[in-house]
């Protein structure tokens, strides 16, 4: 898309996208509290600038993987909002027809190869959709979003390694809010700085601020030019923090309630607004306007999937194989 | 190797089948370790990386699940990748890859991915190699839904089979034995690209006494039995289900029926072992109703596989168990 | 009350965090809930007033249901569900399985021809499936055939050399015999058939077998039996039922007298008894017309012949589309045409 402050249409986008993923996920709060919502939800509130920051600086064609904290990276690369949800709620009309839920999303008309349900699952996914882009000579990057929590599975490495050896289209977009499930960074990890694990691999390392969608443009505009380039990888460490426990089962035990205070002041929505409207690019109305057409949008979605048709137990072990054209 | 000599060995076999799906097909690739300049530890791929390129022959890093899963995302891109492990032992390193993504991306996915991937590797013991580098996982992947799993027996079977397979849009776990890749199998293999279907079990050799069901390299000592047999007058039918799944049962239910005796041999330990299937089934079908003798299996005992020669012999089923177990069933059941 | 796990059905409120008036921001808690696992905090959703307190310090609450009114400053999202936004029934912790009761249909004994009962070699016994099948085909007792097999079973070739008996032997050539004089009697007859298509509920044999005596005693000319063509009172409807015995013809007597369940209870245990060859006597006699029943041969219709001393027969098909075929059969000595067609319609009214 486009630098964020580059204009007033560049800003309105970015704008949108981030009150379309907290709106989302406000939603899904919401419907999940009332008991509609089967299993459990993983919410990214707070995190919006990472996806939104990342996705701005890819084609339609670039493609991506996901984590099971991934509403917000597949709203961020153009999911349909309807079918989303429609999942989220056991729809037919759901993104997996109801046969995979919140942590295994995947929209391929958006290069979107899957949320992933296994920490550390979609690195070397990711990393072999750039081997297939440089094999074939397709020109298109793969992103791979992971946690802070994903950086030490072996997953991680090999891929890593792979990705640094072949000279590999892909960046590895670690977003560390700071915990995974309850083990804070400082517990696991030996070192300050995650980016620097790049060096380990040859890999140059990069560290963001995950709260301003503008700095995390700035620093995967330069990434994608890299891989476009034949340069190789990339590893982007935003720093971020969420708001809401690991999933609706915690209850917070393990972050004081100062930290939580103090990061909410980094909401990353106001934080961007400030900036734009200290740049004159849209005025007060724009903005308004904006979150409530987020918010209309989400409504949207939120009535026609919970008004469309539950999946039914039918054809699931057709389901299991594509079938072998003759 | 002459030319017009088709006796080639699995290995060759298994050369040939990569080479033409490569001819066909520009997003047919192999990655693994070993495979490239060395032509794999087994001398499988061979000269496949100078006849083609280190594009599309990868050597890679001692990294299993790394490489199963660039594997995954490139056929999620639409390329055709076929990954070889050096060791069926070591696909336990890259399971999260095999059994949590490629087996189940496209039913999570309510369809909209596929994963068109091949996964070849050595299984089986009698090198000496012991416990870790001697496995027979059948069962493992037998017992996964999503997954295809191919058990060839001989090399005509191997080069048809693994054509198909990387043909085929799901992800298949192709499973060859070790002491199979250097000889030949009794039959020439066809030239061209002759392609044998998945899901299709096959009757080696047809009899009225006993249907023995056995799979890899335990349809070649069965075979040795049925010859031995015959020659007392007892015809056994031997069936070969090359693909353990989806498992083809058609011709085992007829045979049994006409035969009414079963006997099952899988190299693999028996307990919860991926023959007692074919059991399972024979039990629910109407075919039960034709026995007339209790069902029997071989298969390897409950241990992992011992080092020493008479140990490692003693652990899984060998031609002599074979034979005094038919011999044993048609003669006391009447 | 918000799910705040995938397996909280409920949640007991612990304390409230706020009062009625009290101004909140967004995130402050404003209650305190126990569920199944842990003490939950729950926060605010926007900056408001809290207007009521709903439930009561110390309530189990359901989840979805209310437990306070916050008046928002700004406007937050409300859906339109379509209808009840009824909560998910949360995960089974385990599934019952329903036992499953066989029925067990008990045959009442009849009287049967005396026949020499083979010795019983042992009470319990261990058979291989298809010797099973076998015997019980073939009406074997298991309890009396000698196991040859290992461990004392019974293989298939202990019971596949049993020969039919010498009962089971003379039985299926007496029954051969009367057929052959049967035709042998009638073939000189002059006969007609009427064939009709019907569509029925009810197309069992009970039903059928009533409504033809119920027409029959209508034409009490037409139920004949006997040498001189006796005029009955007693209508005997016979059918035709195949075993290994051969074939068998119970007549059942004055069946649309009978009580409609009393009916079909007699049809059905006399069919199992013909399999078993074991029809009592006393329904061996009396006929004065036979159905007989095609339809499990897959037949539509065929060219049936009357049986000695009966004058009219009933052939009971099946057409191709479904529909019933029935053919009737008349002696021509004793009914025209004109009446055989009546006799069939009041048949097809009847039904």
């Amino acid at each position: 898309m486009g630098h964020p402050l580059s204009s007033p249409e560049h800003a309105r986008h970015a704008l949108l996208y981030m009150y379309r993923i907290r709106k989302f996920e406000e939603a899904v709060e919401d419907l999940f509290g009332r008991g509609m919502m089967h299993g459990t939800m993983h919410l990214s509130i707070g995190q919006e600038a990472g996806p939104t920051g990342m996705c701005l600086a890819l084609k339609l064609e670039d493609q991506i993987t996901s984590t099971h904290r991934g509403h917000g990276h597949c709203i961020a690369k153009g999911a349909d909002l309807t079918r989303m949800m429609a999942e989220l709620l056991g729809k037919e009309i759901g993104y997996c027809g109801g046969r995979g839920g919140s942590m295994h999303i995947a929209d391929a008309e958006t290069g979107n190869l899957g949320a992933n349900g296994v920490v550390g699952g979609g690195i070397p996914i990711a990393v072999g959709a750039a081997l297939a882009s440089k094999l074939q000579k397709k020109g298109t990057v793969a992103v791979s979003f992971f946690g802070d929590g994903a950086m030490n599975e072996g997953a991680f490495h090999e891929a890593a390694n792979l990705a640094a050896i072949w000279k590999l289209p892909v960046i590895l977009f670690c977003e560390n809010n700071k915990y995974g499930m309850s083990s804070s960074t400082e517990t696991a990890f030996a070192i300050d700085r995650l980016a620097d694990r790049g060096l380990g691999y040859g890999i140059p390392g990069v560290t963001v601020d995950g709260n301003d969608v503008v700095a995390v443009y700035e620093a995967c505009e330069t990434a994608v030019a890299r891989a476009r380039n034949g340069e190789g990888p990339t590893l982007i460490e935003t720093v971020t923090y969420r708001w809401k426990g690991h999933s609706r089962s915690d209850k917070n035990l393990y972050r004081t309630k100062e930290e939580i205070e103090e990061w909410k002041h980094l909401d990353p929505i106001p934080n961007f607004i400030s900036k734009v409207l200290a740049a004159g690019i849209l005025s007060q109305e724009d903005i308004d306007a904006t979150a409530k057409m987020a918010q209309d949008q989400i409504i949207e979605a939120v009535n026609n999937a919970a008004q469309a048709k539950s999946a039914v137990p039918d054809g699931l072990l057709e389901a299991v194989f594509k079938a072998v054209s003759a | 190797m002459s030319t017009d000599n088709r006796m080639l060995t699995m290995a060759e076999a298994l050369r040939e089948a990569m080479g033409i799906a490569m001819d066909e097909r520009p997003e047919v690739f192999i990655l693994g370790e070993d495979i490239g300049i060395y032509g794999g530890a087994f001398g499988v791929t061979g000269d496949l990386y100078h006849r083609f390129s280190p594009e599309r022959v990868i050597d890679t890093p001692i990294s299993e699940l790394g490489i199963v899963g660039a594997a995954v995302g490139a056929a999620l891109s639409g390329m055709r990748p076929i990954v070889e492990i050096q060791f069926s032992d070591f696909t336990a390193q890259a399971m999260d890859q095999i059994a949590n993504q490629a087996a189940k991306i496209h039913f999570m996915l309510g369809g909209a991915l596929h994963v068109p991937l091949v996964l070849r590797t050595p299984q089986g013991s009698g090198t000496g190699a012991a416990a870790q580098h001697s496995q027979n996982l059948e069962t493992w992947f037998a017992n996964v839904p999503g997954l295809k799993v191919v058990v060839p027996s001989n090399p005509a079977d191997a080069k048809g089979l693994l054509l198909s397979a990387i043909d085929d849009p799901n992800p298949v776990i192709f499973l060859e034995h070790k002491l199979l890749y250097k000889i030949p199998g009794r039959d020439p293999v066809p030239e061209g690209a002759i392609r044998i279907p998945l899901g299709v079990s096959q009757v080696v050799r047809e009899g009225k006494d006993l249907t023995l069901v056995a799979t890899g390299i335990m349809v070649n000592k069965s075979f040795e039995v049925c010859e031995k047999l015959a020659a007392e007058g007892i015809s056994v039918t031997l069936i070969d289900p090359r693909t353990i799944s989806p498992l083809d049962m058609n011709p085992i239910f007829e045979s049994v029926e006409k035969t009414g005796r079963l006997l099952v041999v899988q190299e693999g330990p028996s307990h919860g072992g991926f023959i007692n299937e074919v059991i399972a089934r024979v039990s629910e079908s109407s075919s039960f109703g034709s026995l007339i003798a209790p069902i029997k299996r071989l298969a390897g005992m409950n241990i992992p596989i011992p080092y020493a020669p008479q140990l490692e012999k003693a652990a899984v089923p060998q031609i002599e168990d074979i034979e005094i177990a038919a011999r044993d069933l048609v003669k006391s059941w009447r | 009350m918000p799910k705040m796990s995938m397996t909280m059905e409920t949640g007991e409120l612990i304390d409230y965090h706020v009062k009625v008036g009290d101004r909140v921001n967004s995130g402050d808690v404003l209650f305190e809930v126990m569920t199944d696992k842990i003490d939950m905090e729950v926060e605010s959703p926007a900056d408001g007033v809290v207007e009521q307190l709903i439930g009561g310090v110390g309530a189990t609450i359901e989840i979805g249901k209310p437990v306070l009114i916050l008046l928002t400053d700004t406007e937050v999202m409300a859906f339109d569900f379509g209808g009840e936004a009824t909560p998910l029934p949360p995960a089974p912790a385990s599934i019952e399985v329903e036992q499953v009761v066989e029925e067990v249909v008990v045959v009442p004994e009849v009287i049967a021809p005396i026949a020499v009962a083979p010795t019983i070699v042992s009470q319990t016994f261990k058979a291989v499936p298809k010797a099973r099948a076998f015997a019980t085909e073939s009406g074997i007792d298991l309890r009396t055939i000698v196991a040859s097999g290992p461990d004392q079973t019974i293989m298939y070739a202990d019971v596949a050399n049993q020969r039919p008996s010498e009962e089971q032997l003379k039985r299926q050539a007496a029954n051969r015999a009367l057929i052959a004089r049967g035709i042998e009697m009638t073939q000189n007859i002059p006969q007609a058939s009427f064939t009709r298509s019907i569509n029925i509920s009810d197309s069992g044999m009970p039903h059928l077998i009533s409504s033809w005596a119920k027409v029959l005693r209508s034409r009490p000319e037409l139920n004949v039996s006997g040498k001189d063509g006796v005029l009955n009172q007693l209508v005997g409807v016979a059918t035709i039922i195949e075993s290994k015995y051969g074939s068998a013809l119970p007549v059942y007597k004055n069946p649309d007298l009978m009580g409609k369940d009393e009916l079909s209870a007699l049809v059905s245990t006399t069919s199992s008894a013909a399999q078993h060859g074991k029809v009592p006597l006393s329904m061996l006699s009396g006929a004065t017309t036979t159905v007989f029943d095609l339809r499990s041969y897959k037949m539509i219709t065929t060219t049936p012949r009357l049986f000695p001393h009966q004058v009219t027969g009933l052939t009971i098909g099946e057409s191709l589309d479904g529909s019933i075929a029935l053919s009737l059969t008349i002696d021509l000595r004793h009914c025209d045409f004109y009446d055989g067609a009546n006799l069939l319609e009041l048949l097809v009214k009847t039904l």
